[in-house]
């Protein structure tokens, strides 16, 4: 696996023979992914796949993994959540999971809890987030329980651009919303993709990926079985759904 | 009846303060620290006896104060933290905790003696008239620290991101650890606060009650069950929890007998306890929620993914 | 050594393959046993008092473990438990002029119906809230003995004087030490009995899987209550006991004393035969045998818990298995040898160590699941099968409607039918409502709107441990399984609901041949079972915990087929198995359907499902998209848009 192709800057995600599980199994078996710096990388494949457990492995939350991951560079394989938090990756997690007791506003600071002594720039990233979501704003006073799935979903995009990582980690962010909220959705993260994000992100929902990504790759029983560039897929949508559906 | 209520108060509060130690390490990590009752202890000797020896009282009470909440991290360090460690969701903490108790409680009756410390009597000298009862300046200052501590807590806790953040990770450690959380460091600090609390109380109540070694068992028990009262959703619910407890003590020791305290109490918790089994509070809240929740017709989510 | 054997060894104290020399031992222990006893009877009364406090101790501490380490029940309300037995005791003997032996069933059967009330308790409040509510009865307990005149109030009250021998049986020594080491040998008996029964496994499961133990008939919270009240039972006679070893006073009973037992329990080892016995004589002996400066001792006590609990956090057991594991080690020259001992139990396998690399299961795979035990255990299924002939269709689902939280429905008016002898798969992206669904036929969650029918007969006002006598097994998404347990003992569960009389067996299990028998028939059963979804030894043997995922989940199929199903619901079976595993279900359900068995499968991995499925339902936000045979279902149009978002 070559770290650089071209360019000076290194990608701002390597991942190379990560093995990882929770206890004596392992769910991920040597996977290899990368993400060019400001590239949308979709991870698709059924459910038990182990899309959630390479993403929570980057994240930092999984004990037992072995293998390399590399952010913009730097080897952060061995570094727990709270320092991978300090400013390489942030998460969407499955399930939004935002603080539910606190209000919309404080979930964002706490996101953007590594820029605490600087507030100048706690403003900046809070407006770039009101500015991308009005309707957080709107609300931003309001308990984070009290929201609905899809403002809720907007709050925890929000929560992670506060950390203003150099990679972002989403792990299905349609999960459980209507449609007419996964397009408003699609259409922060394109967005976010416009202003040189790099981002990789875990879905079930073929569409959505394909919208949002350059390229993706096919993950099955914990393995990377196939890897494709959205252009390619699109139009021909055969190949995906054979390996999908088998 | 006043006398007897303002008389409660002072002693609840007391009671709410060693709540409040049980309560803040509690709702970090999930662990009934059994020794803060001694905490509360250590912090009373060490003033007691600096005194004795002619130290100024307000350094006596600092050293007091920085034991017990040095003891609280200390007891994180080795007695906690190992053990959750190794099973999350073991009582081990039990024993361990309860270990520590006894060696706090022995070491400073080695060190004292078993009988009571004289306590510098500092402000229970007059009393006070307050609308027909009377209370000393000591336990008017006493009801005024305890709630100034709640006060300055809950201040804490929701204004200052830090304060937040202890939330968020009583809430979701995990999440909490994403968003850059050191969780183990927020574990001792809540430890500490703890202990701090704890000292509080107990250099509070030394002039009324004197020092003396054994004195732990009782309060903590007793700010137990005012953690209990109160619920373990909030720390500063220990407070209202404490000092209910104080109250019912001595309307029981007033109007029924002096021994009817030992009991009065606690079949009074236990009726709570049975139809409110999270505390008073914490279900006030919830009973609070589902009206909000009515009137907007809107159902309550909690942000994790409903089950499919 | 036969399969079955060794799983009725894992469960007994001893691992002798040799039943002669397992009576033997038996015979030589409670031999010295009784000398023991009779030593102790002939001793003087300082010896005397010390053991006898830490044998009534002993009987405590294994009252109290038996719910909170095997059922998961933290009770700090032994305490007063304890106190009611004693002062009951004396009072009806001292006030009443009761004999002690007629107060004996009195005072047990007193304590036991409050146990009733406790235990009842338990299935409204759970884990420390609990322990909270059980530690305030302690301190009820504690304040009206203390306060009431009846009770002597602090001072307390003199205890009975215990009956001596008459005069003909006085070489014996002294009658007291005799009735507690009675009383001790019954409770170790009890204790250790239900420890080798059929009931144990039962028990964990409670405390660690709840939803898998009524998924193979156990009515958990009927069992809570009898299990508290049984361990209250023992705490009364721990009372009865008590009350003759001189002064009862109220604080003998108080909040210290609650937290000790438990304490006891843990520091001596939770969940084991023995654990409570060391925890018990350390907390009751120590004060006494250690005659060091007061102070100095309590320092080393609360030392040696700390020390302990830190370092060993399986207790005294835990250390003496460490220590016992090095000397092994040493011996054989293994260097560290695996930790694959649990504290208190016995390995269920020769070789005394489980496999560490995860295995390819290569057993070549036999057709025909679960024996036919009408032959083995006289089950009615028989019977069952000949009236199931009538209908074709095996489960009816019919306008279900489930919300979680008022106002959003999960699912909404579901219709889904399987036909006899059919496999049918169960799809659709993650939150459809499938495992909601899955969980209404099961009885997990209760049926709010709709109906659900097997056989024509509506079952969704039955509650999950009864779906199994109709004939409805499941598996689950996660964890279904006992980690502490071997497999062959989790599967051995799945014909829990077969078995007859547990309970009652259950108290001397050990000593009734019908009981063995019906191990040495799970056993086999068992061992069967697994060896059909391709698990042939070391696995049976192996604990849960010690398994790769993928057996994991094969030994739970092998847990849901063992009796012999008529409907099996399957939650995700396939999650972490490798291809060769997933072909191995797919062999396993063709052969069930052989058979005819009805299954259910939700499953994620299409391939499977289109393969192996007869029919296939799909559902999307908790509506029916598309029901109909495989093929159909694969083609059309909306299943795709929705699965796939294409």
């Amino acid at each position: 696996m070559n770290l650089q192709v071209s360019g000076p800057k290194a990608n701002a995600l390597d991942v190379r023979q990560l093995s990882a599980g929770y206890g004596r199994f392992d769910v991920v078996h040597a996977v290899d992914l990368h993400v060019r710096q400001g590239e949308s990388v979709g991870l698709l494949g059924p459910n038990g796949a182990g899309k959630t457990t390479v993403l929570r492995s980057i994240m930092g939350l999984v004990r037992h993994r072995r293998g390399e991951i590399c952010i913009s560079g730097t080897d952060v394989s061995r570094l727990p959540a709270h320092k991978v938090a300090r400013g390489y990756a942030a998460l969407v997690p499955e399930g939004r999971r935002l603080f539910p007791n606190q209000t919309v506003e404080d979930n964002l600071r706490l996101g953007g809890m590594r820029h605490r002594h600087d507030n100048s720039r706690t403003s900046e990233l809070l407006a770039a987030v009101f500015d991308l979501f009005p309707t957080v704003e709107r609300y931003r006073r309001r308990k984070a329980s009290t929201l609905s799935g899809g403002e809720q979903q907007m709050v925890a995009i929000g929560r992670m651009m506060m950390n203003d990582p150099e990679l972002m980690l989403l792990d299905e962010p349609s999960l459980g919303l209507a449609p007419l909220v996964i397009k408003d959705m699609a259409r922060a993260l394109l967005t976010l993709r416009e202003r040189g994000r790099s981002l990789l992100l875990v879905e079930q929902r073929v569409d959505l990926a394909l919208q949002v990504c350059d390229r993706v790759y096919v993950l099955s029983e914990g393995r990377i079985i196939d890897e494709m560039r959205t252009k390619e897929v699109i139009g021909d949508e055969r190949a995906l759904i054979d390996a999908y559906l088998g | 009846m006043l006398q007897v209520v303002l008389t409660g108060l002072s002693v609840g509060a007391v009671y709410g303060l060693v709540g409040m130690g049980f309560a803040v390490a509690f709702y970090v990590t999930r662990v009934l620290n059994f020794a803060t009752g001694q905490l509360l202890m250590v912090a009373i000797m060490l003033t007691a006896a600096l005194s004795a020896a002619h130290w100024p009282i307000a350094l006596a009470m600092g050293v007091g104060l920085a034991a017990s909440t040095l003891g609280g991290v200390l007891i994180y360090l080795l007695a906690v933290r190992p053990v959750l460690r190794f099973d999350r969701l073991s009582f081990a903490w039990l024993v361990s905790t309860l270990g520590v108790a006894i060696i706090l409680e022995s070491v400073a009756a080695l060190i004292w003696g078993t009988s009571s410390l004289s306590f510098p009597q500092l402000l229970n000298g007059n009393d006070v008239n307050i609308l027909g009862g009377a209370l000393t300046w000591q336990q008017i200052a006493t009801v005024l620290v305890a709630l100034g501590a709640v006060v300055a807590f809950e201040a804490v806790r929701r204004i200052t991101l830090f304060g937040k953040l202890g939330t968020a990770i009583s809430a979701d450690p995990e999440m909490s650890s994403a968003i850059g959380a050191n969780v183990t460091l927020h574990a001792a600090i809540a430890f500490a606060l703890g202990g701090l609390l704890a000292g509080i109380g107990g250099v509070l109540v030394g002039p009324i009650s004197f020092a003396n070694p054994y004195l732990g068992e009782t309060y903590g028990i007793y700010g137990f069950i005012a953690l209990m009262i109160g619920g373990t959703e909030r720390p500063a619910a220990s407070m209202g929890g404490g000092l209910i407890l104080g109250i019912l003590a001595t309307l029981a020791n007033t109007y029924i007998n002096p021994q009817a305290s030992d009991w009065f109490p606690f079949v009074v918790v236990l009726a709570v306890l049975l139809l409110t089994p999270k505390g008073i509070f914490a279900s006030g809240d919830a009973i609070r929620d589902r009206l909000i929740g009515l009137a907007r017709r809107q159902p309550l989510t909690t942000s994790k993914a409903t089950p499919s | 050594m036969t399969a079955a054997r060794q799983s009725v060894h894992a469960r007994s104290a001893l691992w002798f393959t040799n039943p002669k020399a397992r009576r033997a031992t038996w015979a030589c222990a409670l031999a010295a046993y009784l000398g023991g006893a009779s030593a102790i009877a002939h001793s003087s009364n300082y010896e005397q008092s010390l053991l006898l406090v830490a044998a009534v101790y002993s009987v405590l501490a294994l009252s109290l473990d038996l719910v909170a380490g095997a059922t998961g029940l933290y009770s700090l309300g032994h305490a007063g438990l304890f106190a009611i037995g004693a002062y009951t005791t004396t009072i009806l003997n001292t006030h009443y002029g009761w004999n002690v032996f007629l107060a004996l069933p009195v005072v047990v059967a007193a304590v036991g119906i409050v146990g009733v009330v406790i235990g009842a308790l338990s299935l409204r409040v759970s884990g420390l809230y609990f322990a909270i509510t059980t530690l305030i009865f302690t301190i009820i307990v504690n304040v009206l003995v203390s306060d009431l005149s009846i009770t002597g109030g602090y001072q307390g009250l003199p205890g009975p004087t215990f009956p001596n021998f008459p005069h003909a049986l006085s070489p014996l020594g002294s009658a007291l030490v005799w009735a507690v080491a009675g009383a001790v040998l019954l409770t170790i008996t009890v204790t250790w009995s239900i420890r080798s029964s059929a009931l144990y496994p039962a028990l964990l499961a409670i405390r660690d899987s709840e939803p898998f133990a009524s998924s193979v008939g156990v009515r958990t919270a009927a069992t809570k209550v009898a299990i508290f009240s049984l361990s209250a039972a023992l705490a009364g006679l721990a009372g009865w006991t008590f009350s003759f070893l001189g002064f009862i006073t109220p604080g003998q009973f108080d909040t210290t004393a609650a937290v000790n037992i438990l304490v006891m329990v843990i520091l001596g080892g939770m969940n084991t035969r023995t654990g409570p016995i060391f925890g018990a004589v350390f907390i009751g002996l120590f004060p006494t045998v250690v005659t060091i400066n007061p102070l100095w001792q309590e320092i080393l006590f609360g030392s040696i818990f700390l020390i302990v609990i830190v370092f060993f956090p399986g207790g005294f057991v835990g250390l003496l298995a460490r220590a016992g594991r090095e000397i092994r080690a040493k011996a054989t020259h293994t260097g560290e040898a695996q930790a694959s001992v649990a504290p208190g139990t016995r390995p269920s396998h020769s070789n005394g160590s489980a496999p560490d690399e995860p295995r390819e299961v290569t057993a070549p795979f036999r057709p025909s699941v679960g024996i036919d035990l009408r032959a083995t255990l006289g089950s009615s299924t028989a019977a069952a099968r000949e009236r199931e002939a009538v209908s074709e269709i095996a489960l009816e689902v019919h306008g279900v409607s489930f919300s979680y939280v008022k106002g959003t429905k999960v699912l909404d008016g579901v219709d889904f039918v399987v036909r006899r002898g059919t496999v049918h798969g169960l799809i659709g992206p993650n939150g459809s409502g499938k495992s909601t669904l899955v969980n209404l036929i099961s009885g997990e969650l209760p049926c709010q709107e709709g109906a659900i029918r097997v056989n024509g007969r509506r079952i969704d006002h039955l509650p999950a441990w009864q779906r199994p006598a109709v004939g409805l097994m499941r598996t689950f998404q996660t964890a279904g399984m006992v980690s502490e347990l071997t497999l062959r003992d989790n599967v051995g569960l799945g014909l829990f609901s077969h078995l007859p009389r547990i309970g009652p067996r259950s108290l001397a299990w050990p000593l009734l041949p019908s009981a063995r028998r019906d191990d040495e028939k799970v056993a086999n059963i068992a061992t069967a079972a697994l060896g059909r979804v391709g698990l042939e030894e070391p696995w049976p043997g192996s604990r849960a915990l010690d398994v790769p995922h993928g057996v994991e989940q094969l030994a739970q199929l092998a847990a849901a087929c063992v009796g012999a199903p008529r409907i099996l619901v399957l939650d995700e079976p396939l999650a972490g198995l490798s291809r060769q595993e997933v072909d191995q279900v797919a062999a396993i359900l063709r052969d069930l359907k052989a058979q005819g068995v009805s299954t259910i499968v939700v499953e994620h991995q299409a391939r499977f499902i289109f393969e192996v499925c007869d029919e296939v339902t799909v559902l999307a936000a908790g509506e029916l998209v598309k029901a109909g045979s495989a093929a159909e279902v694969r083609s059309d149009e909306r299943v795709r848009q929705v699965y796939l978002g294409l």
